[in-house]
């Protein structure tokens, strides 16, 4: 029983009138169960004859009253230098007859969303939402609740109705749920004969089940874990259409896109997000245009790891709660998770469960609302390169960002989007900081189209900078390839800068371009020559006839046996690498030849960090949250991260 | 200066000029935002000098080949709007027979040697002529979409259409799935954009925005079977809009 563990019981008729009272009152949105053709939906109610409590599921979990399909976030006006204003609805709402199964999926939503970093707009809804459960009656034929232990609860619900007959039994989950019935029904206590029938419902609903789980939900992680590289994904995922119909219906499924759109008036417009899916080739896709989850076997396989291990090993549940919805909505019927789990049974299992996650815990510090911007000039704008330019932002409120080398910011531009870019200054910089920025996507072009004096939004800073404790009184390798140079530049300013210089060793930079006309910041770099204990090494891959480039040629690789470097200081040591994918495979050999250890070693990657705080769900490594556990790793956090630096 | 912008048509019944036309007293805001120069269905007046080009039909004569080069020519963004321009759509289903037997079918015995309004070849979707820069799908066009597409291109971004099929937008509709009902779908195919407009009302999607990708034929066979379905009925509905030869 709950923790009230009070329960009264209602006559059906009573219960009608209670829901009649709810709706007449006014004071709430009431939704419930209600019959569309052959099937159920969660709908407005507009009397109680609608009510089916009776339904085996519904087309959509009751998650669309707390992260809509569409859900707007923030208005703004191009024309007005107004501020944007959040859209939080605040409309207090009775859903009526949630199943066990789609409460304890609320309930996982409420950890992911109600984290250290709350999301306003879900925690409001969340806030005016009260839910009257429903023990299930009819069971449909995909679910398999009783293996997931979902098909009860005895919390998450503010009232729970269990059908007896020709009443209802009311378990009051709450006080908010308490009060309800004080003030709209009719109810007596139950007598204990009345409470025994309780679980002669639930009894007869557990004997319906024809699907079940092989192996308990608590082994689905091991069964995972030990079968990243099975056949089984293969084989299943070439059956896959690629709609994500799966990820659409599934109750514990959380991932978001933000989107801007702008009225023909070019006045008002609004950002908005909506659902989105793992299981679509452009979930991972950044402006540059790389996806990193390109083969469909990825995409298939992340679902099933989501769902069973990254989420349980970080938040302790398996996200999927045995609804069946997924099955249904499957045309090739290849996204059973009962199914799945069930094949993968005859293989092996592993106890080394959390091998996808990073263990030790990052401080996310908790700020105001996640999706408005602040106020931030650009101050000085300078050209480096014919595709990237040099921004100088200061925020509106004079204050300094207080970000760390190698954290980012999501730059935002109002009827454009955001779009996440790291930080190039160090934070004595203050209270100006500056940003590199490559003209690839929307954002970026936009932004280079802006003026000084210009204005633009900020978020952030987000994720983990550098570890420059780990740095102090050892020797430093950085190793920038291309744009990676932009956030090292941060680190290199902080740890040259005369006031720090002396916390830290020997330094050496090696930075490599494709052409001399893509190199970047060469002046600092000869400025810093007079620095004692100093090296820089510059190379480009080609330099085109007629280009200048006094320095080497060659891929940044070549550069290593140019370095003096005394194996013995290896252990001494510490090497940072930030360039393109491609780049961290060949530059990690070329450090492990040196004998550096390898939580010596810290790499920045780059995803499709979208939200920064760890919900939208796009710059997943496997089990990582990028924009929260990175941009900044060590290399042996991540090196057994199959989706990290392939 | 505002973009000038002319709408022309080839090969197209022109009813998704008209849907912009339906646009009523938001066309107003559309005036405001670009000069329209030449726009047949509700102004007489033309001019060969504008900045977009947007152009509804397919392109089946020679003469269309040339009328469209030199607009091409003459705009700095070419965008195709609707089915008929973007994909070929529904002119492309005389593609399964011969011009000439499409010619005779229609027009009987008349000699109609030399005379350039009906020397038709096989039919072109726009991007099989010229280069297009955007695309504005559907039979007819989603006017949502097209205006998103329009301030996105004034606002220098790139308008982003999906890539996702019209699954998604069904899902979060919270529709029946058509294939529940005994209905073939082309929907999980079909990219999206329209909103799911025809699952909504109860009808299958017939791809008119265009097939995002063949899927692998396992997974074709698996549904086939799954819901009853036959082959030859998911070729006809593909053929609706989405005829291509290699595939027949």
């Amino acid at each position: 029983m709950s923790k009230y563990n009070e329960v009264k019981t209602i006559l059906k008729n009573d219960f009608n009138i209670f829901v009649d009272n709810l709706i007449n009152s006014g004071e709430f949105e009431v939704i419930g169960v209600k019959s569309k053709s052959e099937r159920f939906i969660f709908d407005k109610l507009e009397n109680s004859n609608q009510l089916r409590l009776y339904y085996d599921v519904t087309i959509l979990p009751p998650k669309k009253y707390f992260l809509p399909p569409v859900e707007m976030l923030i208005n703004f006006d191009l024309k007005k230098s107004s501020k944007p204003k959040e859209l939080i609805d605040k409309k207090p709402r009775i859903i009526i007859g949630v199943h066990p199964y789609d409460i304890v999926a609320i309930e996982q939503m409420d950890k992911v969303y109600l984290d250290s970093q709350k999301d306003d707009f879900y925690k409001k809804r969340r806030d005016n939402t009260i839910i009257i459960g429903s023990d299930i009656q009819n069971v449909s034929k995909r679910s398999f609740a009783l293996s997931m232990g979902t098909n009860v609860v005895e919390s998450g619900f503010d009232l729970l109705l269990t059908d007896i007959g020709n009443k209802y039994i009311i378990t009051i989950g709450t006080k908010k749920g308490k009060n309800l019935i004080d003030q709209f029904a009719s109810v007596r206590e139950s007598k204990n004969s009345e409470i025994r029938k309780i679980y002669k419902t639930r009894n007869s609903a557990a004997l319906q089940y024809k699907r079940k789980t092989n192996i308990q939900k608590e082994e689905w992680s091991k069964y995972l874990a030990a079968n990243f590289d099975n056949t089984l994904w293969e084989e299943r995922s070439n059956k896959c259409l690629e709609c994500s119909s799966c990820t659409m219906v599934c109750p514990t499924c959380y991932c978001y896109d933000v989107q801007d759109s702008v009225s023909l008036n070019m006045s008002e417009g609004v950002r908005y997000r909506t659902w989105d899916g793992c299981l679509l080739r452009d979930f991972t896709k950044i402006g540059s245009g790389e996806i990193f989850r390109e083969s469909k076997i990825s995409r298939y396989r992340h679902r099933f790891y989501r769902k069973g291990n990254y989420l349980r090993e970080r938040y302790g549940f398996v996200a999927c709660v045995g609804c069946g919805r997924c099955g249904t909505a499957c045309l090739p019927d290849i996204a059973d998770p009962c199914e799945v789990i069930n094949e993968l049974s005859q293989f092996d299992k592993t106890e080394d469960t959390n091998k996808y996650i990073i263990k030790e815990k990052t401080k996310t510090p908790e700020k105001g609302t996640i999706h408005i911007p602040q106020n931030a000039t650009i101050k000085q704008k300078k050209e480096l390169t014919y595709r990237e330019t040099l921004f100088e932002i200061e925020l509106d409120n004079k204050k300094p960002l207080g970000h760390k080398p190698g954290q980012f910011v999501e730059v935002s531009i109002f009827g454009t989007g955001e779009a996440p870019i790291s930080i190039s200054s160090p934070p004595s910089d203050k209270p100006v900081f500056q940003l590199v920025v490559r003209k690839v996507g929307n954002v970026t072009s936009k932004l280079f189209t802006l003026k000084v004096g210009d204005k633009i939004g900020i978020r952030g800073p987000f994720g983990n900078g550098f570890d420059i404790k780990a740095m102090e009184g050892k020797d430093i390798i950085f190793v920038c390839a291309g744009l990676g140079v932009a956030p090292l530049r941060s680190l290199i300013k902080h740890v040259t800068n005369n006031k720090n210089r002396k916390r830290f060793k020997d330094l050496k930079i090696l930075y490599g371009c494709r052409e001399p006309n893509e190199a970047m910041f060469l002046d600092e770099f000869d400025g810093l020559k007079m620095l004692d204990d100093f090296t820089c090494k510059l190379t480009v891959d080609n330099c085109p006839k007629g280009e200048c480039w006094e320095y080497d040629i060659g891929l940044i690789t070549t550069l290593f046996p140019k370095i003096d470097f005394e194996k013995k200081k290896s252990k001494d040591t510490v090497a940072i690498i930030c360039g393109p994918p491609i780049v961290y495979k060949f530059v990690i050999k070329s450090l492990k030849d040196l004998n550096i250890p390898d939580k010596n070693i810290f790499v920045s990657l780059e995803r499709r960090m979208k939200c920064g705080v760890g919900k939208c769900g796009h710059c997943q490594i496997n089990g990582v949250y990028v924009c929260k556990e990175g941009p900044v790793f060590r290399y042996d956090q991540v090196k057994e991260l199959p989706e990290a630096l392939e | 200066m505002k973009p000038r912008v002319a709408f022309f048509d080839f090969s197209s019944c022109e009813g998704c000029q008209l849907q912009i036309a339906n646009l009523e007293e938001e066309i107003l805001d559309l005036i405001n935002l670009v000069d329209v120069v030449s726009f047949r269905e509700v102004m007489k007046e033309h001019s060969e000098k504008y900045d977009i080009a947007i152009i509804e039909g397919s392109i089946m004569r020679p003469m269309d080949v040339e009328r469209l080069k030199k607009i091409r020519k003459n705009a700095k963004i070419l965008i195709a709007l609707g089915a008929c321009a973007t994909i070929g759509g529904i002119n492309k289903i005389r593609n399964q027979w011969p011009p000439h037997n499409v010619k005779r079918e229609v027009y009987g015995d008349i000699d109609l040697e030399g005379n350039p309004y009906f020397d038709a070849f096989q039919t072109k979707a726009v991007d099989e002529v010229v280069k297009v820069d955007y695309y504005i799908h559907g039979c007819p066009i989603n006017r949502d979409e097209f205006k998103r597409i329009i301030t996105s291109i004034v606002l220098g971004k790139n308008p982003e259409i999906p890539t996702y099929p019209v699954c998604v937008e069904c899902k979060k509709n919270e529709n029946i799935c058509l294939f529940e009902l005994g209905k073939f779908c082309l929907g999980p195919i079909t990219r999206a954009g329209c909103n799911a407009i025809c699952p909504t009302n109860g009808s299958p999607c017939e791809g008119c925005r265009g097939i995002l990708k063949k899927p692998q034929i396992e997974c074709v066979m698996e549904i086939l079977k799954r819901y009853e379905l036959t082959y030859d009925e998911m070729k006809s509905r593909c053929k609706m809009y989405n005829y291509a030869k290699e595939e027949c």
